[in-house]
């Protein structure tokens, strides 16, 4: 009966070759060094729509930033076009900027965005802002460190800015400060928690549905509530962040303050390679 | 040597024999599914789920009664089935025999056991190399057709397959068209008759799209409809110069059939390039439009379009539903559309006449639908270089995600969303295969502006609200309804809701870990116990009653 069991090889080889049939897609392994595309008049036109549809939210239609930082910069401040790609393509870990993964994104997408965010970049880097960023260390840490970290110091409640100098334009930055940003950050939603018995929980939001909401109160406990487990849950108009007028923080101090969180790239943060 | 081989194999044959014998008593072969088992839809027994819609009505409403507004709080899940690749679900699962059909993203599929979720085979194709797919809005796939013993599948590389139900091999695999020129498809084919009707996803790409029909037993052509009329047929002076040939127009969810008319309803998409007007002069048929075609022909028969000259990407790619209403006094048979333009219409669908056209979200663009069946447009809501603010935003008042209509109660139910969006539009020219949008769509962000969302049951005969459900956020889920007034669909957060039909109460929720985006649960009988499917992220979670006894049933 040694017939059955080649036929039994023959299926089971069969259905080996079945499974071995691969989804998963090969991404290619080196990228040039230099954009390929760079100067070529479509792939900037190309370039300029599809950085507009996908880039645009949060870098700004002039690409000098919002709640993302000005990307006409990064070639003065000595960038390579492979260094740009590979961020665009792998997204920056631990912030708000995602990957952007083949086969959504194809290496011709990146290389057009590229080439056409170069020509809108100047070829040298604008001046630095005024201020003394030694001096601004100081402001920080008298008004900002009890609620902000930098590096291994401060605290939680509001953003980390180990790198806001990366992630943030200088004139968003004085915003914020200022207290005339519109919207809140995602995360950092002020609210208050009612409980049945009057008591008030203050903090920020760093979720909820509609059964629930999860804040860190303004003792940085994290902690989960019912919305049934509650009397209320209210959101809060004004941010968590006391807004700095300049009867807190006078113009010289907001400059050297600038100076301050420009300087903070996150060198000093982990892994660096997708920088 | 001679004679012992020849009694070996005497032995082997007879053992072969009475193996068969053994079998043949112990299980009968299932049926093959019928063209009369389609047009039955969704069965009294609960015992199959066959189509997208559950039936060519595109109710998604189900005659089950077992789970019930008082007792839904008594769900519990059965198993999970967990798909082990990259994307989410968006698929309406079959249900066949106790087997369940079911597609993934990444050309995935599965039959699964739906007493245990394990799997019984899995099919994969290969994807074309990084860079060569185009599929706009993820790769997804909306799920199976099935007929006889083949099921219909198609796929991101706009190919259309058959496979064989019981080990997912290929049966045939038809080409739709090109993928590397931007044609993708993601639709559920719609079975009618001995044929299946498919349709191309690419709008965003310059596609010219079309519906196919194709033989289900050869896989052969029967018929194809492009969306866009060609030179010298009716309406293709709806294209400015050759505008036409890039459109867009793309079809990528499942269609209606009205069996006595003979009749197929699908909902045409966005005209390409989507924001840009002057690179297409003209109404643009039949781009955001519904088109009825001759099931055995493709002829188009009547079509009435949406949203003329479309700016703002309102594919008309919501599911149209089919329903018997009395209107004003009179019997009438109407195909029903939430549309991503902000309106609600109820046409005649024997000849694509208005009845109702009423908006059921913020609506700004457009003052009303006239009498003449056009929508009576306001000034100022043409997209250009600075930007123009419109309500509803790019992804539309509704979108893909199925809505539901239960007859008894003469209700429509759909997840509707309360977002604004500013449009941007520019000159861009056209390069095969690539992005051909000619502009943007921003969502409107701050404090005035909140994107929210709700259940909503709308009255089809007036258009008027009954009650709704808000959320937090806008949901993409479908809806299923049963007839015992239940509605399942979910919210963004991943909550899996369960909802008094008459009266939009809330009566049981679970957190799913990740929303039913684009699709809803569907519902069938196995071993005596109605089961709900709910397809979310990269599971599926079959629930049921806790306090009902299992009936096996192992014929």
């Amino acid at each position: 009966m040694r017939w059955i069991y080649f036929v039994l090889i023959v299926v089971v080889v069969a259905a080996a070759n079945l499974v071995a049939q691969d989804v998963y897609l090969k991404i290619p392994a080196d990228s040039p060094a230099k954009n390929p595309l760079e100067g070529n008049s479509d792939a900037i036109s190309a370039g300029m729509g599809a950085y507009r549809v996908r880039c645009a939210d949060c870098h700004g239609m002039d690409a000098r930033g919002i709640r993302g930082p000005d990307i006409t910069q990064v070639w003065a401040r000595g960038r390579t076009d492979a260094a740009l790609f590979r961020t665009i393509r792998n997204g920056v870990p631990n912030t708000e900027m995602p990957a952007h993964p083949a086969p959504r994104t194809s290496d011709l997408d990146i290389w057009r965005i590229l080439a056409y965010l170069k020509t809108i970049s100047p070829a040298t880097a604008a001046a630095p802002g005024p201020g003394n960023a030694a001096t601004g260390e100081h402001v920080f840490a008298t008004n900002c460190i009890a609620c902000h970290r930098v590096g291994d110091r401060g605290g939680n409640l509001g953003p980390d800015l180990s790198r806001i100098g990366a992630a943030r334009a200088r004139a968003a930055m004085a915003r914020q400060i200022r207290g005339t940003m519109g919207s809140f950050r995602t995360g950092y939603e002020p609210v208050t928690l009612t409980t049945p018995n009057g008591q008030e929980i203050r903090g920020v939001k760093k979720n909820e549905d509609l059964f629930s909401v999860q804040v860190m109160d303004t003792r940085e406990r994290i902690q989960g509530y019912l919305r049934d487990d509650l009397r209320s849950v209210s959101d809060e108009k004004k941010s968590a962040m006391p807004v700095f007028g300049p009867d807190k923080l006078s113009d010289a101090e907001l400059d050297d303050l600038l100076a301050y969180l420009e300087n903070l790239q996150g060198t000093n943060a982990a892994p660096s390679s997708a920088r | 040597m001679f004679r012992r081989t020849s009694a070996r194999l005497a032995v082997v044959i007879f053992a072969a024999a009475a193996c068969m014998a053994t079998l043949v008593a112990q299980s009968v072969a299932p049926p093959l599914v019928t063209t009369q088992e389609l047009l039955n839809g969704l069965a009294s027994d609960g015992s199959r789920w066959l189509m997208f819609g559950g039936s060519y009505t595109n109710q998604r409403h189900s005659p089950l009664t077992q789970i019930t507004p008082e007792n839904v709080s008594r769900l519990v899940p059965q198993w999970v089935f967990q798909t082990d690749t990259a994307g989410r679900f968006e698929t309406t699962p079959l249900l066949r025999d106790n087997v369940l059909y079911v597609t993934g993203p990444l050309n995935v599929a599965w039959a699964i056991d739906a007493r245990t979720g394990r799997q019984i085979w899995q099919y994969k194709r290969e994807l074309p190399p990084t860079g060569g797919l185009t599929a706009c809005c993820g790769l997804v796939n909306r799920g199976f057709g099935v007929l006889g013993d083949r099921l219909f599948m198609t796929t991101l590389d706009a190919h259309l397959l058959s496979l064989n139900m019981k080990t997912g091999a290929v049966v045939w695999d038809a080409t739709l068209e090109d993928y590397s020129k931007g044609y993708a498809a993601t639709i559920a084919p719609l079975v009618v008759k001995d044929k299946v009707i498919v349709g191309v996803a690419g709008g965003e790409y310059g596609i010219r799209g079309f519906i196919d029909a194709y033989d289900a037993k050869t896989g052969a052509r029967a018929w194809r409809f492009y969306t866009i009329p060609g030179p010298g047929e009716l309406g293709n002076n709806t294209w400015a110069g050759d505008s036409w040939q890039r459109g867009g127009a793309s079809i990528w969810v499942t269609g209606a059939y009205d069996p006595e008319l003979n009749l197929l309803y699908y909902g045409i998409g966005n005209p390409g390039p989507d924001y840009h007007s002057e690179s297409r002069q003209g109404d643009n048929l039949y781009s955001d439009s519904l088109v009825a075609l001759d099931a055995d022909t493709g002829k188009l028969r009547w079509h009435y379009q949406f949203t003329p000259h479309d700016l703002h990407d309102w594919d008309a790619t919501q599911v149209p539903i089919l329903a018997d209403l009395t209107v004003a006094g009179q019997p009438r048979k109407v195909v029903m559309l939430a549309n991503r333009n902000g309106f609600f219409y109820t046409l005649d669908r024997s000849n694509g006449k208005l009845i109702v056209g009423k908006p059921y979200v913020v609506t700004t663009w457009a003052k009303e639908i006239g009498a003449d069946g056009r929508p009576v447009i306001l000034p100022g809501y043409v997209p250009d270089e600075k930007g123009s603010l419109t309500c509803p935003d790019v992804t539309g008042a509704t979108n893909f995600w199925p809505a539901s209509y239960d007859p008894s109660q003469r209700l429509f139910f759909v997840n509707a969303r309360e977002v604004c969006a500013t449009y941007y539009a520019w000159k861009q020219e056209y390069v095969p295969g690539e992005r051909y949008t000619g502009g943007a769509g921003q969502r409107a962000t701050g404090p005035d502006m909140r994107a929210w969302g709700a259940l909503r049951a709308i009255d089809p005969a007036t258009g008027e609200r009954k009650w709704e459900f808000p959320y937090i956020s806008p949901s993409t889920s479908g809806v299923l309804t049963t007839a015992s007034g239940l509605a399942f669909t979910g919210d963004a957060e991943g909550n899996l809701l369960a909802i008094d039909s008459h009266t939009g109460k809330l009566l049981w929720h679970f957190q799913m870990g990740s929303a039913l985006h684009g699709t809803s649960p569907i519902t069938y009988m196995l071993d005596g116990r109605q089961h709900i499917l709910v397809p979310s992220g990269t599971t599926l979670t079959a629930w049921a009653l806790s306090d009902i006894a299992r009936v096996p049933s192992t014929r």
